[in-house]
């Protein structure tokens, strides 16, 4: 066990856990910042992803002491990052609009995967749209809905 | 603790107590004199079962249906708005308990499945939400010391023309003691203002936020952590077990054998997963030839040389095959298929000896909580049965034996603390319930002119609802819906036909797969209409016609599919069309995709999907086409992908790397046309599926002259 302190969200949160266990399990059980979800444990599907000093990073992977000293921004910070609020702001209220998610489990990260995509390119490709989200995999099958999603804000923030 | 389904900001809000029961007064007279007795409004217990109106105005539905994506929170809740008048900013929605009231209106018991719950609540819902309007306006006319005809209710407010206006939230306790009117009339589809419009889903902010609170997401103070190591199929574990290094292992607090599975509980996910990889299991493997697939190919393959259980018998099937001027033969396989929902299986409880309280996604929570009664020694009454959202289901959360319920019961009650069981990706894909391994072998006969006069079908395949609910009645006849529907029930006028089916049992436990049989049997009959089509030379689309002469809906969908698809395009170089049509759970979907093959000439892109759909009223446009498009991917990711592989009863696949998932980037660009039909509305969750692969199927085809009658396809 060790012990180390973790920013997430703009907070500082003391962590008193096993030095080798993921930052998923931290985030979730520990702080209990749910909206990160634990879907495939082997970065995989993307449901895990959160931002690490703004870059999308997938939280199963990432040993959660090593982590000390970066600013983690989970789902629920989303709208309030001071780098990528406004986009995200934007994002998750074209995803309501649209009705994107269905069973939604997978959305967190969908939404912090198009934030960062929008905040650097505003008018994504087809083709780009589907190289940055490629690695976010839904079961329901939403894609086409996030694609359209997508291309609303690219419109919207115009 | 949180009520599951509502946000963290609304949950808060109930405590409080701002939000007022709304009772359904006499529900029991009332119901009597105007509602059958199938509308399950039996319940004295529950008047107030669908509807809460807050004195803040809030309209609180009450969903009895798992929300597991479909999107049964916007959807039911518009069949009630529509005729409650409210305002549809004021509505929120909650999972229902389980009781008796919120039964299925074909089954004793609650359960979500076969893409029913808009189709068996469309009379339901519309006649509770009028029921409670003509309450509300009942009370403020009482109030007002005015003839309840002389009031009119919109938006949530009720109007008289002298009077003034009263909110609902104003009159909604004095409702309580109005007696509705015996006989209700329901609006005219052309009066419609919630129905049929695409209003946005109730869950998506809770959502997009994070707050929703998922299975997956329960916390409960004190709570620890299980996970389960599970035997492979038809295995039975070496005792004594050393639980030891388990044990030892930092925040492990309790390590159990129960029978075959070994429980290890933690002070966190991570710990007992720690704490489980320690352990050194050993199981004695099965030797039975069916858990282990090549074995299991040739046994079934052998049941084609015996015959089985007739399901449809025609007596000229036999002698017209021998008078064939031309036989086509085809064998075809289907593999087994997880479900592979992103949010594994998962089950909180907390039990102290005399009552229990469980948490989890339940799609039939009425036989959950009586599997979880009995594993605990309580009485079900005992038991409070919590639904949270569900991430995904697609048949998995109706498990015919509750396990994920019962494993998460048997650790409570030994632990006497809330537990919750967590599975992995790979406990989950492991966990033991699968689209079942199915082959079919086709012969058809045609006569001189190409014309079919003869077919005679054989199909071998697991039984889905043996160990159900629905047991007995398989038992009985032999025959298994789950597995013939859509060769039995074909909508196409086809000659001389029979259909002979074995339903051998293997130690793989098999279960409901979105859109069950029609899975393989649409996939079997497409692809053969098909080669009808090649051997009359006609169009494919022409050619299924006048075989469907007789079914109005499915010539709307031809027609609409010929109207505004790419059918009739010419496909450019190096690209070819496919089609396919079908009908489950009472919708007909015809779907034509664009094919093309990569320079390997063996992996195929899907580029374009059109889909036309006869689902009688669509009930919100945007849902609707998502559930089609969504469906499309589940079935691509079974026609390119997917399968689970069995050695001795061990599952080779573990997670999305070696099972994947359609991606972004293989997304078709589809289009989904919905036939105008003010029909009752039917099924949506599953509809869109069976069409996809038999489409790709035959678009291949036509790239290749190769017929695939195999999934997932291969090109080799």
């Amino acid at each position: 066990m060790t012990t180390f302190k973790l920013t997430i969200n703009g907070r500082d949160h003391p962590v008193d856990a096993d030095e080798s266990i993921p930052l998923l399990w931290v985030i979730r059980d520990t702080i209990g910042f749910t909206g990160t979800k634990y879907g495939c444990g082997m970065a995989l599907c993307g449901s895990c992803t959160v931002l690490v000093d703004g870059e999308p990073s997938r939280s199963c992977q990432l040993m959660a002491s090593s982590m000390v000293g970066k600013k983690i921004t989970t789902i629920e910070g989303l709208a309030q990052d001071p780098a990528l609020g406004q986009v995200a702001k934007k994002v998750q209220q074209v995803w309501n609009e649209k009705s994107v998610g269905q069973c939604g489990y997978c959305q967190s990260g969908q939404i912090i995967a198009a934030t960062k995509l929008l905040s650097l390119n505003p008018k994504p490709t087809e083709d780009q749209i589907n190289l940055a989200m490629d690695s976010y995999l839904c079961r329901c099958g939403t894609y086409m809905d996030i694609r359209r999603a997508i291309r609303t804000v690219a419109e919207e923030l115009g | 603790m949180e009520k599951s389904g509502t946000s963290r900001r609304s949950a808060v809000k109930t405590s409080l107590g701002l939000v007022i029961g709304f009772h359904l007064h006499g529900m029991q007279k009332v119901m009597g004199a105007t509602l059958e007795e199938k509308e399950n409004f039996g319940s004295p217990h529950l008047a107030n079962a669908f509807i809460k109106i807050g004195s803040d105005n809030t309209v609180t539905v009450v969903i009895h249906k798992l929300e597991m994506g479909q999107g049964v929170f916007t959807s039911l809740a518009q069949l009630l708005a529509e005729e409650l008048e409210c305002d549809w900013n004021q509505i929120r929605c909650e999972h229902s308990p389980v009781a008796p009231v919120y039964n299925h209106m074909f089954a004793p018991v609650q359960f979500v499945g076969g893409s029913s719950s808009v189709a068996t609540s469309w009379v339901q819902l519309r006649k509770v939400g009028a029921m409670a309007r003509e309450m509300l306006i009942q009370a403020a006319a009482r109030r007002w010391k005015v003839p309840p005809k002389s009031c009119r209710a919109e938006k949530g407010v009720i109007y008289h023309p002298q009077k003034g206006s009263l909110a609902y939230g104003a009159v909604a306790a004095s409702a309580q003691k109005e007696i509705p009117p015996d006989s209700l009339v329901l609006k005219d589809p052309s009066q419609f203002k919630v129905i049929g419009q695409s209003m946005p889903r109730i869950d998506a902010p809770v959502k997009s936020r994070g707050d929703a609170v998922y299975g997956m997401d329960l916390r409960v103070p004190g709570m620890v952590y299980g996970v389960l190591a599970q035997p492979p199929f038809g295995a039975t574990l070496k005792t004594p077990v050393n639980l030891g290094p388990a044990k030892s292992v930092a925040g492990v607090v309790h390590a159990e054998v129960f029978g075959n599975l070994v429980a290890v509980v933690a002070t966190s996910t991570y710990g007992a997963f720690k704490g489980r990889e320690a352990l050194e299991l050993k199981w004695n493997l099965s030797s039975d030839p069916m858990t282990t697939t090549e074995t299991q190919s040739q046994r079934f393959s052998q049941f084609f040389e015996t015959p089985g259980t007739p399901v449809i018998k025609h007596p000229e099937t036999l002698p017209n095959l021998k008078k064939a001027a031309k036989t086509i033969e085809a064998e075809f396989e289907f593999p087994w298929l997880a479900h592979a929902s992103m949010e594994p299986l998962n089950c909180t409880v907390d039990f102290d000896g005399k009552k229990a309280k469980i948490w989890s996604a339940f799609q039939m929570p009425t036989s959950d909580r009586a599997a979880a009664a009995k594993a605990l020694a309580l009485a079900p009454e005992k038991i409070e049965m919590i639904t949270t959202f569900a991430g995904g289901s697609f048949g998995r959360r109706a498990s015919k034996t509750s396990e994920f319920v019962v494993n998460a019961c048997l650790i409570a009650k030994s632990l006497r603390k809330p537990v919750k069981l967590v599975y992995s990706r790979e406990d989950d894909m492991h966990g033991g319930f699968y689209r079942p391994y199915t082959k079919h072998r086709v012969k058809i006969a045609l006569d001189a002119k190409a014309a079919p006069i003869a077919w005679h079908h054989q199909i071998v395949g697991q039984s889905v609802m043996l160990g159900s609910s629905f047991d007995a009645q398989v038992r009985k006849t032999g025959i298994d819906g789950g597995v013939v529907e859509g060769v039995q029930g074909t909508a196409y006028q086809l000659p001389a036909m029979s259909l002979d089916l074995h339903m051998p049992e293997t130690p793989i436990s098999s279960l409901w797969w979105r859109s069950v049989g029609h899975t393989h049997t649409a996939f079997v009959m497409e692809t053969l209409l098909d080669q009808l089509a090649e051997a009359a030379q006609q169009d494919p689309l022409a050619f299924r016609r006048p075989l469907l002469s007789k079914n109005p809906r499915h010539l709307a969908v031809l027609d609409l599919l010929e109207k505004s698809s790419f059918w009739k395009e010419k496909p450019a170089a190096g690209r070819r069309f496919g089609l396919a049509i079908h009908e489950s759970f009472n919708t007909v979907i015809g779907q034509v995709v664009e094919v093309s093959l990569g320079q390997d000439q063996k992996t195929p892109t899907i580029h374009r999907v059109d889909a036309a759909v006869h689902c009688g009223t669509v009930i919100n446009p945007t849902n609707a086409r998502s559930q089609v498009e969504g469906s499309i991917a589940f079935g691509l990711s079974a026609c390119l992908f997917q399968e689970l592989t069995f050695k001795q009863g061990q599952v080779k696949q573990r997670n999305y790397h070696d099972f994947p998932i359609l991606k972004m980037s293989q997304m078709p660009q589809t289009r989904v046309f919905f036939v105008a039909s003010q029909d009752p509305p039917t099924g949506l969750g599953e509809p869109g599926l069976p069409p996809i692969a038999p489409a790709v199927a035959n678009g291949l085809y036509r790239l290749t002259q190769k017929r695939l009658t195999r999934l997932p396809l291969r090109l080799s």
